[in-house]
């Protein structure tokens, strides 16, 4: 069953509160107050109180009043006013100060109170949706004018370069030349092809629905292994893997393996040129339902100012190789899904450490 | 040619290698230093004893780089001695079509020049031409 609704009435009059209590406890969550102190602590202990009503007289303050007051710092629970008269000038005031929902006259019939709670609690969602839908549309706002941004300039840039070398070629006669020029130009269409598939995973995640299967660690790692066993020989680094796993793991594939790989590939090409002992780490241990997931390197590591950007839209902490500015928000996206949890670990010159925990599903 | 040569400062080494070839096909004899980092750039040009006697070196600064970008470079340039820069004369490198990006260019008035890549001969020789006039 859903959780109750959560209602506050504040009354100074006792038996008020204990007639609206005894009404309505069965159906919803009833906190009371006398006063205006004990009001407020319930609403700051439940920020998710939806409806407030409240008597229009009181000794201290009117409830208008009181619901002015609140107005700004808790402007989301609906407003409902109870009141034993209704003059003309009370009702303008209350709904032009208190921004009052609606009146209820004394003595209430319980109809009345059911029917004012659940049209408030109808505006209630309607109103946090709208709120929650913005903060989206906000974000996804600002990645589009990011985009739009780095299009210009992560697509153009090696499409322009790749121009610029066909008019130099022109006028080139010399072989080796050329052949240089044509291996860069094949290390700028190379990184553009990553960015579009990063590009392609990025948007696979915002939008993409949880597949949920068993998860193999050691025949993920087993791939793993396969794919950077040539980059390992050729760059001469070495790549230990060590999976410990005696229980089944359910999870997502896709998002688990782009995780992985991205943090893999990070570890193998960010590492020190001048470093004899060039060492990848792969550590996967579950354990009580959680898998953790650690990559370390000893490669260039990552400036103690920078660890902070390094999970933000096309944020890039080094220059040493090509990246498009994906792999680390895409990890983080990722485990946004799958509810896990990244910590990193970096020494400048020595190395980093990612330590990703994710649950089982 | 001894009163003009070049630094170019790009992330991308096609990039580099482009421009390299459109100076020296223009004239052979220009020198040219290449930086993939602006930090490094910054600090040979900040390291005075690099100085040969050159009476203007032109620095082509590509705007878009990780780390330290263009307008960052361009901050820190305006920070060194007047001696020095009045050496340099900067050319933002763009492949960028923002109006954003060329407003912010204008805004500095360390950048003399723009000039959008990929770099051409007809390019170079329309700022050579705007710099013997300046």
């Amino acid at each position: 069953m859903a959780e109750k609704i959560k209602i506050l009435y504040l009354d100074d009059e006792m038996d008020n509160l204990t007639g609206f209590k005894a009404t309505l406890r069965l159906d919803y969550q009833v906190f009371t107050a006398v006063n205006i102190p004990g009001a407020m602590e319930h609403l700051e202990k439940h920020p998710d109180i939806r409806v407030i009503f409240c008597d229009q007289r009181m000794p201290v303050k009117t409830g208008v009043e009181f619901f002015e007051g609140i107005r700004s710092t808790h402007p989301l629970p609906m407003r409902i006013l109870i009141t034993a008269y209704t003059d003309i000038e009370a009702v303008i005031d209350s709904i032009n100060r208190g921004n009052i929902f609606r009146f209820v006259k004394k003595p209430w019939v319980e109809a009345e109170l059911i029917s004012a709670i659940e049209e408030a609690n109808k505006f209630y969602q309607a109103n946090s949706m709208l709120a929650i839908k913005n903060e989206e549309l906000q974000k996804a706002y600002s990645e589009l004018d990011k985009f739009a941004y780095s299009v210009s300039h992560d697509i153009r840039g090696p499409l322009s370069g790749i121009l610029g070398a066909i008019n130099v070629a022109r006028e080139m006669y010399d072989i080796a030349e050329m052949k240089e020029m044509l291996f860069l130009m094949e290390k700028s269409l190379k990184k553009l092809d990553t960015y579009i598939l990063s590009m392609h995973d990025y948007y696979s995640l915002q939008r993409g629905e949880l597949q949920i299967c068993e998860i193999d660690f050691r025949k993920m790692a087993d791939e793993f292994k396969d794919i950077y066993k040539v980059f390992s020989n050729t760059s001469n680094i070495s790549f230990k893997v060590n999976i410990n796993q005696r229980e089944p793991f359910r999870s997502d594939t896709i998002p688990l393996k782009l995780i992985l790989n991205n943090l893999l590939s990070n570890a193998f090409k960010y590492q020190s040129k001048n470093n004899d002992a060039k060492l990848v780490e792969l550590n996967i241990d579950v354990h009580k339902g959680v898998a953790t997931i650690i990559v370390s390197d000893t490669g260039i590591g990552i400036l103690g100012n920078h660890l902070g950007e390094i999970f933000n839209l096309f944020y890039r902490a080094s220059s040493q190789e090509s990246g498009s500015g994906f792999g680390l928000y895409n990890v983080k996206s990722a485990l946004l899904k799958l509810n896990g949890q990244i910590e990193v670990n970096s020494v400048l010159n020595k190395g980093t450490t990612f330590k990703v925990t994710v649950p089982t599903k | 040619m001894k009163d003009l040569s070049f630094i170019i400062i790009d992330d991308t080494e096609l990039d580099h290698f482009i421009a390299r070839k459109v100076i020296t096909n223009a004239n052979s004899d220009f020198h040219i230093e290449s930086f993939l980092s602006a930090a490094q750039a910054l600090e040979y040009i900040t390291d005075d004893t690099n100085d040969q006697g050159i009476k203007i070196i032109l620095i082509f600064l590509d705007i878009y780089m990780p780390l330290m970008n263009g307008f960052q470079f361009v901050e820190e340039f305006e920070k060194l001695d007047p001696k020095i820069r009045k050496k340099y004369y900067i050319v933002a490198l763009t492949s960028s079509v923002e109006a954003s990006d060329i407003n912010l260019i204008k805004s500095y008035k360390s950048f003399r020049a723009r000039v959008t890549k990929p770099v051409t001969a007809d390019g170079l020789k329309t700022l050579l031409k705007k710099v013997s006039k300046e």
